[in-house]
């Protein structure tokens, strides 16, 4: 998963250079790619979607990933973002940390509940998305992957005093966790994207 | 948090340099008689450099004050601009207090007379005494005009790592998650090297701190227990994370080392106690004023998943008593730290199961209780207590799960 | 903070070089005849770069200065026929409560940072090639519109910073300090820094979004100083006059 302020320090780590042009691009982030209008397998390649429209896939880190983990966005991950989460496995978390970190994200446990699950997205997004508030707007049960899934909708107000909302939906299967997470601005930004999400949940298979 | 990837890891040779500069060799006590305020109500900017700096700071309180991440309930507002009232001095009329939705433990006072309070301060401390300490010491800097004489301070030095310290202090931040203003303050507690004291700014603080707080009859010692009460966090923190104390922990920057301090503020405390006066820390009405707000104050700092940190709060808070509140998060606490080699998940349910019967359990402890039942077989106290929490929260949202869970 | 991020994300620091790099939507007209233009509350500061680095915001020269870009944008719009209100305040217009503008002010900085990030950092997002600029603020953009009368929006931010004599000695690659609500993104000898945006409020729409940098690396080379009425209008015409059509309204004239 990435949060906004990983690009800001990525940013502020490029040192000031006269550029010919605009932004040299050399913060060592490799960007963004494509995403075309097919079947296309994210995360570590055990699911398959199609999204609707052309996405944005967030390429590369220089930051060590999480490979379970996929993120999209159409506008910027300010604005707007669509997380992948394949078979991601006991005792793992959706975000690297170190165990040395004050606070952490809670790692997920093969025999967590979905109210476990929405916790540990829940301390997600206020450990690392800087959420000062968070409200969970319903969670319900809702089949997913061809078995029993839920989905888990809420809302956060961040530290730069921008509202966003969110829905995930997840099934763990054979001690795994699969999730699709969609978070955007609540101005505009999530209303414009749900169908696109839903489109994409729907067409999500195991591969 | 990827430290080595921020900015302060690039500065960090230059800040550590200026912190050595900033500090000192180890000074006599300030005496608390000697510190009278430089100001006196009503006070406005004179010279040309600090009418500068004031201007700045009307603006940044024109955008502290739009913020969204205020906490504005009236009652606690105007509690809170009592204890300003009670402990400012000259200035109680003229400072303005603001409440932030932070869970850091901070405040900060900007050299125009408003303060930002952010709520993890409200969530630690244990009565009036502590937090009003906290509010005079805070005031403190602004009786003493702190804020421009460091301004001053910090351009009669050509230092070049100065400079550097200045980038490290404001762009490195502690743990540099948060990106709003407020929150950056509530982390880094400077603006630039203005709120970025040295030791002896800080030391006149705390004398006239335990002074403003003795005249308003309150309990001195209050401040430096506030001390100890942040060191012992820091140390049972670090302690489950297998580590040593970080000794730059954000506080740590604005308010350097505390071992000398907490000597000086003891004696200056009993110094300051006039034979024969009352001094009370006023516990009852502080944790009144703070009923409404406390479960979210808590919720707030256990959900950031610091384990020995929420822990010593919350056994900080239990020694005025145990109830259903405090249970429910010690629960909370191990559910999310969730180590298995330490058998979290048990000690979880223990904490549910225990603060269920209290009656001020909130809904959300039947809830978990009936997780943890589920989850160990118990199917039938399960149900129950899934029951017993929908009755609670009939419009819970996410009744139709637990109806889910309840159905088997 | 929030002025943090786009600063830093924008400072691509140039010795000596004047950038202005704008994008437009490819339908984008510049707004003549008689539109009736908006400014969101402009973010105006001037400070003087001590020998230290720090910036010290000097009121003198901030209210001069703020005072010199209002009155050279007023002339700026007036000279293209538009109407124009500057908010001082959130709460400067009836039709709109206070929160309200906060809310859009708040989305726009996302919006802004989002531009500055995908189209002047180079974190090029594919979906956006040859769309010119594809960002908006939605439906609240189009109801403060409606609500009062205005066409459109500007965002604006504007800095400037000059070495007082003690820094012109020291040379310094620093990265910039930013405290709130005023930036410094170089160090090298003070600079100009501003960035404008331009949203249609009959769509909500970011329209034109303008970033301009001019800095000067060795300390004592100043450019037009927002202090004088000149330098303020350099700084003004350099955010704002020289607004090129879109993409496809350029094409269409080459083609008549």
């Amino acid at each position: 998963m990435r949060f906004k302020q990983l690009l800001i320090l990525a940013a502020a780590v490029s040192l000031p250079a006269c550029a010919s042009g605009v932004g040299g691009g050399s913060f060592g982030y490799s960007g963004y790619s494509l995403v075309r209008v097919k079947e296309v397998r994210v995360g570590n390649d055990s699911m398959a979607v199609t999204p609707p429209r052309e996405w944005n896939k967030i390429a590369g880190s220089l930051f060590v990933d999480i490979h379970a983990v996929e993120d999209w966005t159409q506008n910027g991950p300010y604005l707007d973002g669509i997380s992948f989460v394949t078979g991601l496995k006991d005792g793992k978390a959706l975000v690297y940390q170190r165990r040395r970190d004050d606070r952490q994200v809670p790692k997920f446990r093969s025999n967590m509940t979905p109210p476990e699950i929405a916790a540990m997205i829940e301390s997600l997004f206020r450990v690392r998305g800087g959420a000062v508030d968070f409200k969970t707007l319903s969670m319900t049960p809702r089949p997913f992957l061809g078995t029993n899934g839920f989905q888990f909708d809420y809302e956060h107000l961040d530290s730069d005093e921008v509202r966003r909302k969110g829905r995930a939906v997840a099934a763990v299967i054979n001690g795994r966790l699969y999730m699709i997470l969609f978070d955007a601005a609540r101005s505009h930004y999530y209303n414009a994207l749900l169908p696109d999400y839903e489109a994409i949940v729907h067409s999500a298979r195991l591969v | 948090m990827n430290a080595t990837l921020s900015r302060r890891a690039l500065l960090g040779a230059g800040a550590g340099l200026a912190a050595a500069s900033i500090g000192g060799a180890a000074e006599a006590r300030i005496l608390p008689r000697d510190m009278v305020p430089l100001i006196g109500p009503g006070y406005r900017a004179v010279d040309q450099d600090e009418k500068g700096m004031w201007q700045l700071m009307e603006r940044v309180e024109e955008e502290v004050s739009g913020s969204n991440l205020l906490i504005k309930d009236p009652q606690l507002v105007s509690y809170l601009g009592t204890l300003i009232g009670n402990v400012g001095g000259p200035a109680a009329k003229d400072m303005r207090i603001y409440l932030a939705r932070i869970p850091e433990f901070n405040a900060v006072m900007f050299p125009t007379g408003f303060t930002v309070i952010f709520s993890g301060l409200l969530l630690r401390m244990r009565n009036e005494a502590q937090l009003a300490g906290v509010i005079a010491h805070e005031g403190a800097h602004f009786l003493r005009k702190h804020q421009i004489r460091q301004w001053r301070d910090m351009r009669r030095k050509t230092d070049i790592f100065s400079f550097l310290a200045m980038g490290a202090g404001v762009a490195g931040g502690a743990a540099g998650i948060y990106a709003g203003d407020l929150v950056q303050l509530a982390q880094l507690g400077t603006l630039l090297s203005l709120l970025k004291y040295n030791r002896t700014l800080e030391a006149e603080a705390d004398a006239m701190g335990v002074r403003l707080l003795a005249d308003a009859g309150y309990d001195p010692m209050a401040m430096s227990e506030t001390w100890q009460q942040l060191i012992g966090e820091l140390d049972l923190s670090a302690k489950y994370r297998r580590k040593r104390r970080r000794r730059d922990f954000n506080i740590f920057e604005t308010h350097p080392s505390p071992d000398a301090r907490m000597a000086d503020l003891k004696i200056s405390a009993a110094e300051v106690r006039q034979p024969g006066r009352v001094y009370d820390a006023y516990r009852s009405r502080y944790l009144n004023a703070l009923a409404g707000l406390r479960p979210s104050l808590l919720d707030d700092q256990v959900k950031l998943n610091d384990p020995g940190a929420s822990q010593y709060i919350v056994n900080t808070l239990a020694k005025d008593g145990w109830n259903g509140l405090l249970r429910f998060y010690e629960g909370e606490i191990w559910r999310l730290r969730g180590s298995q080699s330490k058998g979290d998940e048990l000690r979880a349910a223990q904490g549910y199961a225990a603060a269920v019967a209290y009656p001020d359990a909130p809904p959300d402890a039947w809830r978990w209780h009936g997780v943890m039942l589920l989850k160990q077989g118990r199917s039938a106290e399960a149900r129950a207590a899934f029951a017993r929490y929908l009755q609670l929260s009939p419009n819970a949202p996410d009744a139709a799960l637990v109806r889910q869970m309840m159905a088997g | 903070m929030r002025r943090v991020c786009l600063a830093l994300l924008a400072s691509v620091a140039l010795a000596g070089c004047v950038s202005t790099r704008q994008y437009a939507d490819v339908e984008f007209s510049p707004p003549q005849g008689d539109y009736k233009l908006l400014v969101m509350r402009p973010d105006v500061s001037v400070g003087s770069v001590t020998t230290g680095g720090m910036v010290e915001p000097r009121a003198d020269w901030t209210e001069q200065a703020r005072a010199n870009f209002i009155t050279a944008l007023k002339a700026q719009q007036a000279g293209r026929g538009g109407n124009v209100l500057i908010m001082e305040k959130r709460n400067s217009l009836a039709a709109v409560d206070a929160d309200m503008v906060a809310e859009l002010e708040r989305l726009h900085y996302a919006v802004a940072s989002s531009i500055a990030l995908h189209r002047y950092s180079g974190q090029y997002l594919p979906t956006k090639r040859n769309r010119g600029l594809d960002w908006t603020l939605g439906e609240d953009a189009v109801t403060l519109g409606r609500r009062t009368g205005y066409d459109y929006a500007l965002f604006l931010y504007a800095e400037d910073s000059f070495a007082s004599t003690g820094r012109v000695g020291l040379q310094v690659l620093g990265i910039a300090g930013c405290f709130v609500g005023f930036c410094a993104p170089n160090v090298g000898g003070g600079g100009q820094f501003g960035y404008a945006s331009l949203v249609d409020l009959r769509t909500g729409e970011v329209v034109w979004f303008n970033v301009s940098q001019a800095s000067s690396q060795i300390a004592g080379v100043k450019f037009g100083d927002i202090r004088t009425p000149e330098g303020a209008a350099q700084m003004v015409d350099r955010l704002l006059d020289r607004m090129k059509p879109g993409r496809n309204v350029r094409r269409r004239g080459r083609a008549q």
